[in-house]
């Protein structure tokens, strides 16, 4: 296993070095000039020009990818053209607020999905099985701004139950976020989670648990979901980065600011270093997710350790 | 089963208790506290860096003089931090009287040195804002680094100075009010390493100082007890970076807001919402300055003067104030803006007429939908703008000029149009300082100003004169000739197409009792102009 996490790791740094030669490639092959983006439009052409050659935009393509990489493995990822501050420390300020939303968000997709899957499953073909296979269907085939727009509408703007912006709300600006980026999650892990339930209940030594007298409830949680749970787990790791990298619209939309916001704002004001530095640090994230997810599988299930 | 939903329940009414907002008409807000929001945050706070992030330094700075806004919506320039000036007969020299007892907020006194160090500052220290201080003789000897003093620059002594222009410049006063010309302290600029990024670091005399930037996120202003004026309604400032307009907008209807920037508002909402339910709530300033569109002369079919004419007369502007701003603009006629010095009020608008133009290719020898060039759009505008895009587009289209619609993002939109090769736009330019020259000598000042707007106007003896045009001393002259240039480039030569100016509106919030927008409509407004109930 330890091999195996080696060579994970030594993949990811090829991986890397490719990411953030792709988008040093892609944000200097597209038309339009960051420099005259950043410093507005009633700037003299001499201020542009000098701006140019002090960020080393006039060197060739190739010194300023070496220079570009020589800073990321010292942990120097430039800086904002924009908001004039190292990227290093723009992540670092924004990442924890990410961190708090994805963490907030999996917890609802992970209790909420895995409550309503095996509840769907114990009840299946009944009322409550279609009511909770429809609303997770919804949450999975709702895009996330509608989510978050119709709850700040109707939770915040309507009943007055959160704070419309999470900005400066506390744990409590976090609720709504966590529901909108959680729900199509939860989704996801309710069908999963049923589906695979069904499948193990199926299996002999389910009727043979029932057999020997064990209620119900027993059952499920100490039999059936011990072994439906392993693909589970695999989505959840999943998820948890795909929700830390993809927290944009709901930062956006509550005001949290987070990577994705960072990375918007990037966009907009084509700030390149802020922006290669927030797609490669999302990048490093869903690697890391997928890495975990792997050893996790690993941990679980003794048949992979083996084969690794 | 029960259980579970009753506990589900339990669990939201809990939340729901704790998370409870204020109240709407905002009477559990601190005293003293505005809350505002910004769709952006600022990269920087120091104006030798910045031409529009002028928020911050509006408020913890002070210039020599401010326009300030009469009761009648007209606008004066008074002084602030000079009390009074004196020009020379040859309209070269200014000499200037401090006013006395300034201190920034630090406690370090305002001397004409800080004066003269801003000033030497702007040219030497980011070129960003060096257009006004590069009229002072010897600027461009010490922005070449061929000098190491502003040599038209004259400390008298501590609170008397003088500046000698390289050129008379009857709108040197005027240039001096704007945001860029703040001034900063000599003696704490040469102690901090951070200035413009670090709060403590940006000291200024102004009525507030900022004490939080937490980037992204919001800003905090507060008041300055050293200010040397009167002291402000408003204590505290909140600036919230909210990036999403419709969060922004039920935040003002919530009472999370005390101000509300309508610019970002979708249009549909400010009428069916703002204008209705919030009518008493409105407060207007004119932004002035104008949306006009370029035409490139280079182009193929618009160096011809007739297409140019033609174009005039196919857009309909009343069409697109009405069904773009739902009246909230006011059509534009010339160069020089409405509320600016030297606005001809008599120059006649360009007459809508589509059949008219149409007449007129067909005498210029033009075959039906043969003049057709590309009207470039910035991505980045807001969806108004986009709007009035794809009505100019059908304006043209039924007056026989077919134009293709080509979408740039911001920066490559600005990169096409600086290279002067973009064949025509529709742009925004708001007033820095109240004087023609700021719009006249800006696009029409000489062959690289009139390139880098993609206008490529070729008329070198109007341009001549333009550029002439600020040295005039006498007002009445100067007045005459701005409004002789303004005419045969607008009419005559047809290369500018004056469109509209907007009406900047706000939406105060229940705590606010008056509010007086910036003179110049700009988003960015003085916090003591605003009065809390």
């Amino acid at each position: 296993m330890v091999t195996n996490i080696v060579k994970r790791i030594l993949q990811t740094v090829l991986i890397l070095i490719g990411v953030a030669l792709l988008i040093f490639l892609m944000l200097r092959i597209i038309p339009g000039n960051a420099i005259l983006t950043m410093m507005g439009d009633k700037t003299n052409p001499e201020a542009v020009e000098r701006m140019t050659a002090e960020l080393g935009l006039d060197k060739p393509f190739y010194v300023q990818f070496w220079m570009y990489i020589k800073g990321v493995f010292t942990g120097d990822l430039g800086t904002s053209y924009s908001l004039n501050r190292s990227v290093s420390e723009l992540i670092s300020t924004s990442f924890p607020n990410t961190v708090k939303l994805a963490i907030a968000a999996a917890l609802v997709a992970w209790i909420v999905g895995i409550i309503c899957g095996i509840i769907a499953a114990v009840k299946k073909n009944g009322i409550i099985d279609h009511l909770f296979m429809g609303v997770s269907l919804l949450g999975v085939s709702v895009p996330v701004f509608m989510v978050a727009m119709v709850l700040q509408y109707l939770l915040a703007y309507k009943l007055q139950w959160f704070p419309i912006s999470s900005g400066n709300a506390g744990w409590v600006g976090y609720i709504l976020p966590a529901i909108a980026l959680g729900w199509n999650s939860a989704g996801s892990i309710a069908r999963l989670t049923r589906s695979t339930l069904l499948e193990v209940l199926q299996e002999d030594y389910i009727d043979t648990a029932r057999a020997k007298g064990y209620r119900q409830l027993y059952v499920i949680i100490r039999h059936a979901l011990r072994n439906a749970v392993l693909p589970v787990i695999t989505m959840m790791a999943v998820q948890l980065s795909s929700l830390l990298s993809g927290a944009v619209i709901c930062e956006t939309v509550f005001s949290i600011n987070g990577i994705g916001r960072l990375a918007v704002a990037a966009i907009e004001a084509r700030d390149i270093p802020l922006l290669q530095g927030t797609v490669l640090f999302s990048t490093v994230i869903v690697i890391l997710g997928n890495l975990l997810a792997d050893c996790l599988y690993s941990v679980l299930d003794p048949r992979i350790r083996k084969e690794v | 089963m029960k259980k579970i939903i009753a506990l589900i329940l339990a669990v939201v009414m809990v939340l729901g208790l704790a998370a409870c907002g204020g109240k709407k008409d905002g009477s559990d807000v601190e005293a003293g506290l505005l809350r505002v929001a910004a769709s952006y945050d600022i990269s920087t706070m120091d104006v030798a860096q910045t031409t529009d992030n002028y928020m911050i330094p509006m408020n913890i700075f002070d210039r020599l003089f401010e326009v300030e806004v009469q009761a009648d919506g007209s606008t004066e320039i008074v002084g602030s931090l000079a009390l009074d000036y004196d020009t020379s007969s040859d309209g070269l020299t200014y000499t200037f009287v401090l006013r006395e007892g300034v201190v920034f907020s630090n406690g370090s006194a305002l001397t004409a040195s800080d004066v003269q160090y801003t000033f030497e500052r702007l040219l030497t220290a980011g070129g960003v804002n060096d257009d006004v201080p590069l009229e002072v003789a010897g600027a461009e000897a010490l922005k070449n680094g061929e000098a190491d003093t502003l040599a038209g620059f004259t400390v008298i002594d501590d609170h008397n100075f003088s500046i000698t222009l390289a050129a008379p410049n009857a709108g040197f006063i005027a240039e001096l009010t704007g945001p860029a010309m703040s001034i900063v302290d000599k003696e704490t600029m040469a102690e901090v390493d951070n200035f413009g990024l670090e709060c403590e670091d940006t000291i200024g005399t102004g009525p507030y100082v900022v004490t939080e930037w937490v980037v992204n996120d919001h800003y905090t202003l507060e008041y300055n007890t050293k200010y040397w004026g009167e002291e402000p309604s408003v204590k505290k400032v909140i600036v919230s970076i909210i990036p999403d307009p419709s969060t922004q907008n039920l935040m003002y209807q919530n009472g999370e807001l005390d101000i509300l920037d309508l610019e970002s508002i979708d249009s549909a909402i400010v009428a069916n919402t703002y204008k209705t339910k919030y009518a008493d709530k409105l407060v207007s300033g004119s932004r002035v300055g104008m949306t006009y569109f370029a035409l490139n002369a280079n182009n193929e079919y618009l160096s011809d003067v007739n297409v140019r004419k033609a174009v005039q007369m196919a857009i309909d502007v009343d069409y697109i104030i009405t069904s773009v701003y739902a009246g909230d603009a006011v059509a534009q006629a010339g160069i020089i803006p409405d509320g600016v010095w030297g606005d001809n009020a008599d120059l006649a608008r360009p007459t809508y007429d589509p059949e008219g133009a149409k007449a007129l290719l067909t005498e210029a020898g033009y075959a039906e939908g043969e003049v057709q060039f590309e009207l470039v759009l910035d991505t980045s505008s807001s969806s108004n703008t986009q709007l009035v895009y794809q009505i100019v587009e059908q304006q043209l289209k039924a007056a026989g000029i077919n134009v293709t619609i080509r979408s740039l993002d911001e920066s490559s939109w600005l990169d096409l149009r600086k290279s002067g090769e973009m064949d025509s736009f529709i742009a925004n330019w708001t007033m820095d300082y109240n004087d023609p020259a700021n719009i006249m000598f800006t696009f029409f000042g000489n062959a690289e100003k009139t390139g880098i707007r993609s206008l490529n106007y070729a008329n070198e003896e109007v341009m001549a004169r333009v550029a002439a045009a600020s040295g005039i001393t006498d007002d009445a002259e100067r007045m005459a000739e701005y409004q002789e240039l303004e005419k045969i480039i607008v009419v005559d030569d047809a290369a500018w197409v004056p469109l509209f100016g907007n009406v900047h509106l706000f939406a105060l919030g229940e705590r606010v009792a008056s509010f007086v927008p910036y003179w110049a409509g700009y988003s960015n407004f003085y916090a003591k102009d605003v009065t809390l109930k």
